[in-house]
This record gives structure tokens, C-alpha cells and sequence, in this order.
């Protein structure tokens, strides 16, 4: 096969090629990267999903889970007969199920908002913005649920909420035929108020389970 | 002071350790994101994202390998997962505006040398890509390669020739430039 013969003249020349032109960095921002970081980390273990938050379980749990964990229940009452106080086993395992399905269901929501966000400052195309404002209108619409409801009382998590409330109704305000002050405007916002740091590190370790996409 | 000293003062709290080991390390941290990711802000995102992880987990770095090769792992890490969920992110995008295309008839101007590069980098496989542009754009050596990666060092060397057997098909055209 010729093409896997070495060509020491063509390796160099690529070499030299990409080095100077391929994705050539520029001075590394030293000061604004570590301004960010060591803000993150000031935050970072605050914004912590809580067990108390846990109220908004069976909603989530029937979002993410639908009709399967209800027919699970309903198997489980029948079979239980009038066992359903708390503390019953089944109680403490559709508790466990309930609560796990929150965790996905929240990890879910924050990670699309990070996905949005993230490629909403990698992406200056005029053409996505249509796309972006609907999906910012969507993401909002949750965002705005979230801030209502108890899991809100955590301050470091309202405080991020919020953030991300304020960065959402812009985009989803955007007008896609004269973007580009406002997107300048945006991002601008978004780095001074670190929001995606801070989106980062309350979004836990660990791939995001893909079944439970658009639950929330 | 060595580095070892200066993790030891970090997991002790010292916030002027955490500066000293970042400062020391930044640069190549970037400059790897930024030629993986070819945006900047991007490539501050997982930086960033990087030395948040390292110093979260910094308990759990043993000494066994060198710093910068535990450090690059967590970086290439961040990088090629955060490009992943990037891409799939403008896959959908771009699989809706394509439905909205069709029949309409797409012209492109011929490219030069410099996009015809680009776009074959950007062609080659993932695998492929990282490798050859760790080790013959930022000079990683095999060893720090594999270890980043979690590959054997062949296996590296193996996907570096591939790339570059790649890269010489699709910049055939330009062979002028190398045979001079």
C-alpha cells in the first residue's frame, strides 16, 4: 500500500504546515482563566443537589420514567395490598427510584442549558440563531419552574438560577436577522457573571444518561 | 521548591500552591485545548474545567506518574467529551437546517492549501486527529501520548501513521509543496 509508506519530506512539510496554521493558539489568557477558576471554586461545593429537594421526585419521576414507573407502582400497591405507609419497603424503594429519577432529571436540565450555552459562545453563525432562541424559550421555561420551587431555597442554587434566567431570556429575545451586538452583549454577560463555571460545577461527574433526554 | 512540595502545600490549602502549580502548567493545558478545539473560547472552557478537576481531585493523584501526565489525561478528557456533546449539539442543528436545504444547490469556492489542511485535519477520526496533533503539533512524545489517552504507545505510534498516510492522500494535489 503506498500510502503507508513513510515520507519523511511530506512529514516535516505537514508538520511545519500545521503547526503554523492549523488552530494556532493565541496567548494564553493566564489571569482571566484563573480569575474563573478560582471563582468556581470558591462556589463549588455549594451548589449541591440537597436530599430536601427532593419534593419534586414524583413529578420528575413520572417525567422521566412515564409509563413504566407507573405501572411499576400500581403493580406494587396491588401486590402490597394496604402496605403503603411510609417507611414500607415499597414506599422506601419508589422513595430511592423517585429520587434517582430526580437526580437524572435535574443532571438532565443542566446539562442541556451547558450544551446551549456553551455552543451559544463557540458559535457566532447567524443562521443558528433561530434554533438557539427556541431552544433557550424551552430551557427557560424550566429554568423559571425550577426558581419556584423549594429546590430555589439553596441561595448558591438560586443564585445560579438566576444567572442562568437572565442568560436564557436574552437568547431567547434574540432577533436572528440583527444579532450580532446583542450576542457580543450576551457573552460578555456570561463571562463577567462566570455562569458556566458555575453551571459546571453543579452538574455532577459522569456521562449524561441519554433515555431522559427533553424530560424536564 | 519541587512540584512534589508544591502538590503537598495545594492539598494543604495553599491557594498561593494552587496559583504556582497552575501557572506552571497552563500554557500547555490551552494550547492543547485550543488546537483540539480550534476556538478560544472553547479552549478556556476546558482549561478551566481541567485544573477545577485536578484540584478537586488532587487527593487522588499518587505520584506514580508525573504530574503534567495525570494532568494531560484529565485535559484530553475534558477536551474530546466536551467536543463530543459540542458536536452533537450542532449535529441537530445542522441535520435540521440540511432538511430545510434540500434542493437547493450548494456551491463551493475551491479551496486553498490552508483550508484543504484544515478540513483533512478536521476529516481525520478522532483517534487519529488527537494523536497527530499532540505529537507532531505540540511535540507530546508517545509515551506521554499514551499515557494521556490510555492507549499503549503503539498504539500511538500505529494511529500517528495512519493519520499522516491520511493526510498525504487528501493533500495529494499540493504534493509540489513537499517535494521541492
Amino acid at each position: 500500500m503506498t500510502d503507508q509508506h513513510e515520507d519523511p519530506k511530506f512529514d516535516q512539510w505537514l508538520q511545519d504546515a500545521a503547526r503554523t496554521t492549523y488552530h494556532a493558539p493565541r496567548t494564553t489568557p493566564r489571569e482571566e482563566m484563573w480569575k474563573r477558576i478560582a471563582d468556581a471554586r470558591q462556589k463549588k461545593h455549594v451548589i449541591e443537589l440537597r436530599p430536601w429537594m427532593r419534593w419534586v421526585v414524583a413529578a420528575a419521576a413520572v417525567l422521566v420514567l412515564g409509563i413504566g414507573i407507573g405501572r411499576w407502582t400500581a403493580n406494587q400497591s396491588h401486590v402490597a395490598g394496604s402496605d403503603s405507609a411510609t417507611g414500607t419497603p415499597v414506599a422506601r424503594e419508589i422513595d430511592s427510584l423517585a429520587n434517582q429519577a430526580y437526580q437524572v432529571a435535574a443532571t438532565q436540565y443542566l446539562s442541556r442549558t451547558e450544551a446551549l450555552l456553551t455552543s451559544f459562545r463557540a458559535d457566532d453563525r447567524s443562521a443558528n440563531t433561530a434554533r438557539l432562541v427556541s431552544q433557550a424559550r424551552e430551557l427557560l421555561s424550566t429554568t423559571q419552574l425550577m426558581l419556584d420551587s423549594p429546590a430555589a431555597r439553596d441561595p448558591r442554587l438560586n443564585s445560579l438560577l438566576q444567572d442562568l434566567e437572565l442568560v436564557l431570556m436574552q437568547i431567547a429575545v434574540l432577533n436572528p436577522l440583527h444579532d450580532g451586538r446583542d450576542r457580543d452583549l450576551i457573552t460578555q454577560g456570561m463571562n463577567q457573571s462566570n455562569v458556566l463555571p458555575k453551571l459546571r460545577s453543579a452538574i455532577p461527574a459522569g456521562p449524561v444518561p441519554v433515555r431522559t433526554e427533553g424530560a424536564l | 521548591m519541587d512540584e512534589s512540595q508544591l502538590i503537598a502545600r495545594v492539598r494543604a490549602g495553599d491557594s498561593a500552591a494552587e496559583r504556582a502549580l497552575y501557572d506552571a502548567h497552563v500554557d500547555r493545558v490551552y494550547r492543547l485545548a485550543f488546537r483540539l478545539a480550534g476556538d478560544d473560547a472553547l479552549a478556556q472552557d476546558f482549561t478551566q474545567e481541567t485544573f477545577i478537576r485536578a484540584f478537586d481531585r488532587l487527593g487522588s493523584f499518587r505520584g506514580e506518574a508525573a504530574f503534567s501526565t495525570w494532568l494531560h489525561t484529565i485535559t484530553t478528557t475534558v477536551v474530546l467529551n466536551g467536543l463530543r456533546k459540542v458536536r452533537r449539539f450542532r449535529q441537530r442543528e445542522a441535520d435540521i437546517d440540511d432538511a430545510r436545504d434540500i434542493g437547493v444547490a450548494q456551491r463551493h469556492a475551491e479551496p486553498d492549501l490552508k483550508a484543504r489542511l484544515k478540513q483533512a485535519i478536521d476529516d481525520l477520526p478522532e483517534g487519529y486527529r488527537t494523536v497527530f496533533l499532540m505529537h507532531d503539533v505540540e511535540g507530546y512524545t508517545h509515551e506521554e501520548i499514551g499515557a494521556a489517552l490510555g492507549v499503549e504507545t503503539g498504539t500511538s505510534k500505529a494511529q500517528l501513521s495512519r493519520a499522516r498516510a491520511k493526510l498525504r492522500v487528501a493533500l495529494s494535489d499540493f504534493a509540489g509543496e513537499w517535494v521541492k
